[in-house]
């Protein structure tokens, strides 16, 4: 599509006024007055930087949307205080804050033209017409808007209009966060994909701290600087996508991200850093001492765990259920007894077709005592 | 197939121009014919079937001092009324509307529907339910037989009609527009009033079109909370039966009558075409 043509791509140099954005035991519900409260968001701490990439993630219902509308301001929380650069604007109303928020289906002013859009946010806020023009051409030259600037907003196609949304985040030089909510679910992959690409780049060049609420997790991992996975009203874990990956807080960050899935056995530590599956002794680097004989979880992701080559620990025999080949790389499913343990192999190794031995990373070992990581 | 669903397609068109357009080719007719060729059997063609006058116009403009009826003053008296009465009914509605829609409200068991079914339920019950309670009350403000007291009447009429329209309306406009006019700067007001309200244009427009018909067609309360000093044109119109009925007259006032109403159709119609109405949200 025209419109969408990436390889030319001004620099545009702006000073850019940014701010950090905490939120201190933020906690939120819909019902208060009922005697039991349900919580949409528990009581949660959180320090957002300047000019980063962060991640929402989680299953629909968890949250995200409550959070993003608490730091716009458009749902005031039931407790605690958000900070933008140390200055407390929790009861200031949304107008007032300096943020963008792109929603999930594009939202355009369907009876003005694009340039009229994208300058909405200048005219509410009394900027100067010269200053306008160049702000809006400026804007549209990096999304690739300029030649609809006279359109009638409402004709443009869904992802064009989504265009408009982010450009009306973006037209604004000061704002302390550009805050999206699952901004290219009506978008089709391709495009996605560029725009996505495209967000990273406005984020370099522009240093425009960026909030993305998704339930996709690769979306999140591809996108983000810093994820933030959500469950249930909960805030489970907050980090890089490699500590995520590697070392997942609880065995729901190790469900949900990654995929397949991480590979969590049930299991009893047997010895001070040792636990017994399905007989074998598998070595970890966790201190085990004082779990002796409790529930535990061993989880491994997928990609850590190889055919044995010459490892003389951490063997398991197991039988090869299936072999797929995905491409780039071979996703073998093999049982060991009841269990089932998922591998990503390289596509040039040849799988034997009955009994293999895996050989498991001790440093790449998580223990999980009541779902969460020790 | 084709051939066939074209053949159907224009016959039905054409059947029903003529079923709807019939009655008033005879109104049209009828105007201008004497007593002599209303009963002298059905004609349709001035000058072959029968001689036209312009008695029957005549008598609508003349003063009844000339023998005339004089529909001028009513008619000014028609538009007026359901002019003012609509509009106050459109901005009012309109305003409850979007609170409705937007905010919460709750005083005990009542909610928001509820109140929406308040509204409402102001068109349910008979108007002859109505009619002795506004009687009361205008004679008890002294707005009996005047335009101010038809113009509160009409109000309560219509401004039923204008907030159960607008609330579907705004009820359907996705709330993110608001939020992120709020979002972009405005303060609520500038948010209804920049962003949402351009976006109900199509919704003012229909809500604005029930309320001027409805105003304007009715009789009833008309013809009860006025006698001499005010007078709205179907009381007019009825009161142009006589024992030896006009139908020249007749025939006249009520083209002139359904005049403007079919103006207000045809810039509807015209908007409507131009797909101003249709997909005006996402």
């Amino acid at each position: 599509m025209h419109s969408m043509k990436m390889e030319f791509y001004p620099l545009l140099l702006l000073e850019v006024l940014m701010s950090k954005i905490d939120l201190n035991n933020i906690s939120h519900t819909y019902n208060p007055n009922d005697p039991e409260p349900t919580y949409a968001l528990n009581p949660f701490s959180m320090t957002w930087e300047n000019g980063k990439r962060y991640a929402i993630l989680g299953p629909s219902g968890c949250g995200k949307t409550t959070m993003l509308n608490i730091v716009s301001g458009l749902v005031k929380p039931s407790a605690g205080s958000i900070l933008f650069d140390d200055k407390d604007v929790t009861d200031l109303k949304t107008e007032d804050r300096n943020i963008a928020q792109v929603f999930q289906f594009p939202v355009i002013y369907n009876t003005m033209t694009v340039f009229e859009n994208l300058a909405f946010p200048l005219l509410c806020r009394d900027f100067e017409k010269e200053k306008i023009n160049e702000r809006v051409n400026s804007v549209a030259e990096t999304l690739n808007l300029q030649s609809f600037l006279k359109f009638p907003a409402r004709k443009l196609t869904a992802d064009q209009k989504q265009l408009i949304s982010l450009g009306r985040g973006l037209v604004r030089e000061d704002v302390a966060a550009v805050l999206m909510d699952e901004p290219l679910t009506v978008i089709d992959p391709d495009l996605k994909f560029r725009l996505r690409r495209k967000l990273k780049e406005i984020n370099e060049e522009f240093k425009t701290t960026l909030v993305y609420v998704t339930h996709d997790q690769n979306e999140a991992m591809t996108f983000a600087d810093n994820i933030i996975v959500m469950s249930d009203g909960e805030v489970v874990q907050a980090g890089t996508p490699k500590e995520l990956f590697e070392r997942p807080n609880t065995t729901f960050v190790g469900y949900f991200i990654g995929s397949p899935a991480m590979n969590l056995f049930e299991t009893e530590a047997s010895s001070n850093d040792c636990v017994k599956i399905n007989g074998t002794l598998i070595k970890t680097n966790t201190n085990l001492s004082k779990l002796k004989d409790k529930k535990i979880k061993l989880g491994i992701r997928s990609e850590f765990i190889n055919l044995a080559e010459d490892q003389k620990d951490n063997l398991l025999s197991v039988k090869v259920d299936k072999v797929e080949d995905l491409g780039n790389y071979k996703l073998l499913t093999a049982k060991m007894g009841e269990l089932t343990i998922k591998s990503k192999i390289n596509r040039e190794t040849e799988v034997p077709s009955s009994d293999v031995k895996l050989h498991i990373p001790a440093d790449k070992c998580c223990v999980y005592e009541n779902e969460i990581l020790i | 197939m084709g051939k066939l669903y074209k053949f159907l397609k224009y016959f039905f068109i054409t059947f029903w121009a003529v079923f709807v357009v019939a009655p008033f080719l005879w109104a049209l007719t009828t105007s201008f014919k004497d007593f002599n060729s209303v009963n002298g059997g059905a004609t349709y063609i001035p000058w072959v079937d029968f001689e036209p006058k312009l008695e029957g116009w005549r008598v609508l403009i003349k003063s009844p001092a000339n023998g005339g009826v004089d529909i001028i003053e009513p008619y000014f008296n028609s538009l007026f009324v359901t002019c003012t009465a609509s509009l106050i009914s459109i901005v009012l509605g309109t305003l409850s509307a979007y609170a409705l829609s937007r905010f919460t409200f709750k005083a005990g068991f009542v909610k928001n529907n509820d109140i929406t079914f308040f509204f409402i339920s102001q068109r349910i019950m008979p108007p002859i339910v109505l009619s002795i309670p506004f009687f009361l009350f205008l004679g008890a403000i002294n707005l009996l037989d005047s335009l101010i007291g038809l113009i509160v009447v009409y109000i309560v009429l219509l401004m039923p009609i204008a907030v159960w329209i607008m609330v579907d309306f705004f009820n359907k406009v996705p709330r993110e527009i608001d939020e992120t006019a709020l979002i972009d700067g405005c303060n609520p007001y500038q948010a209804f009033f920049k962003v949402v309200l351009p976006n109900s244009i199509p919704g003012l427009i229909v809500a604005g079109m029930f309320c001027i018909i409805f105003g304007w067609i009715d009789f009833f309360f008309a013809f009860i909370l006025t006698f001499t000093e005010v007078q709205l044109l179907p009381v007019k119109i009825v009161a142009l039966n006589s024992s030896i009925t006009p139908w020249w007259s007749l025939s006249a006032s009520a083209l002139v009558s359904v005049a403007p109403l079919i103006i207000v159709a045809f810039i509807v119609e015209r908007y409507l075409s131009k797909g101003n109405l249709s997909g005006a949200i996402k």
